[in-house]
């Protein structure tokens, strides 16, 4: 089966690519979304005292 | 003159160092006239293969962002190392770890478990957890190995200028501008920024030297002029690279060293828990006792955007 990447995708905040699969007849078959990145904010801001949190959490996204 | 091709990418980082290029307003204007832009992910559609297909050193300067914690960040740091005259590390991240290299307090497992199986907005009842290679009814899906650990940039490849901040300031920025317009750069390994600390530039007045407590930042109000460590508040201004234009002091928020080290000085934090303890009155073992105690998130503080870079680096892990 033939797969299109898109890698990355461009033009907006975060990591991403799109895999495309194609058919023998050149349609779509099926199509896959995937972030390839984990920076672990889920994990490192716990226990932080939280007056501090307002300046570690803004660079989840800086956009 | 035949015009700069320059890059622009970001590894593991926010985005904030790619608005920052942006908040230059309309000198953009003169980058766009200075250069062109071959590769910058957040505005334009080039891909990795666009890149994979230039020749070496065809880039004249590549801004990286961003630490590198995983394949695709590592394959991207060489890719554009060696597609690229001058490599610049952009920001806290590139330049320290930044933030993300708190992440080093824990290990992978540990973050893949909190972020993928335990936070409560996920609906992962199997506990699946992103795999390098996964099957599907069509082919094959692959995504990057994540590291251990974040690294610098420049514990990947070798970087010509470091560029600190999180993000580097608009000021900061225009000087490289500046400097590519007037082929003007300074001598590789050079740090764009201030060669003085924080605290040398910071136009509070410093008087008493000495606390006898450490407060948190909301059990004080502190006093405009007056220096916010001689307050009691933590401020990482002693053991932090000036140049930021002290944006944070001026607004009565004390400084969490997002500039790194000064020159000279191998470990942040270590700098600034000499300053502290130096100025502490602490006579008695109890008084070190309450002094440790008031400082509620050592690793934290004084090494808020440099784990990486420190002498510590991350977490020992367990031997199995």
């Amino acid at each position: 089966m033939k797969k299109v990447s898109i890698d990355p995708i461009t033009r907006l905040e975060g990591h991403g690519k799109i895999e495309i699969f194609l058919n023998d007849d050149g349609d779509v078959a099926n199509t896959y979304f995937q972030v390839p990145e984990l920076r672990g904010f889920e994990k490192f801001c716990e226990g932080r005292p939280v007056e501090e949190l307002p300046r570690i959490v803004p660079r989840i996204c800086g956009v | 003159m035949a015009k700069l091709k320059l890059a622009l990418y970001w590894a593991g980082a926010c985005g904030g160092c790619d608005v920052a290029v942006l908040d230059i307003n309309e000198k953009i204007l003169d980058v766009a006239n200075l250069a062109d832009i071959v590769f910058w992910p957040i505005a334009l559609d080039f891909k990795y293969h666009h890149v994979e297909a230039m020749p070496d050193k065809s880039i004249d300067v590549c801004l990286f962002n961003g630490m590198v914690r995983s394949s695709e960040q590592e394959h991207l740091a060489k890719l554009l190392r060696a597609k690229s005259k001058v490599l610049v590390a952009f920001g806290s991240c590139a330049c320290f770890g930044g933030i993300p290299a708190l992440a080093n307090l824990y290990t992978r497992a540990e973050i893949m478990e909190r972020a993928y199986i335990e936070a409560p907005s996920n609906d992962n009842p199997n506990k699946t957890l992103p795999q390098t290679k996964t099957q599907v009814p069509e082919g094959e899906l692959t995504l990057p190995e994540l590291f251990e650990t974040v690294l610098t940039l420049a514990q990947v490849v070798p970087v010509e200028y470091f560029m600190p901040g999180c993000p580097p300031t608009v000021d900061l920025i225009l000087k490289v501008v500046n400097a590519l317009a007037t082929n003007s750069l300074p001598p590789a390994g050079a740090v764009i920024a201030s060669n003085k600390t924080l605290c040398e530039e910071c136009e509070r007045k410093k008087e008493d030297k000495k606390i006898t407590k450490i407060y948190r930042t909301h059990q004080i109000i502190p006093v405009p002029e007056k220096c916010l460590l001689e307050q009691g508040l933590l401020c990482m201004g002693p053991a932090t690279r000036g140049g930021c234009g002290a944006l944070c002091v001026k607004v009565n928020i004390p400084c969490r060293g997002c500039f790194g080290p000064p020159a000279g000085v191998p470990d942040q934090g270590a700098k600034l828990v000499s300053a502290v303890a130096s100025i502490y009155q602490a006579n008695t073992d109890e008084d070190i006792a309450r002094m440790v105690n008031e400082v509620v998130d050592p690793a934290g503080t004084f090494y808020r955007f440099g784990l990486s870079n420190s002498m510590l680096k991350k977490k020992r892990l367990q031997r199995r």
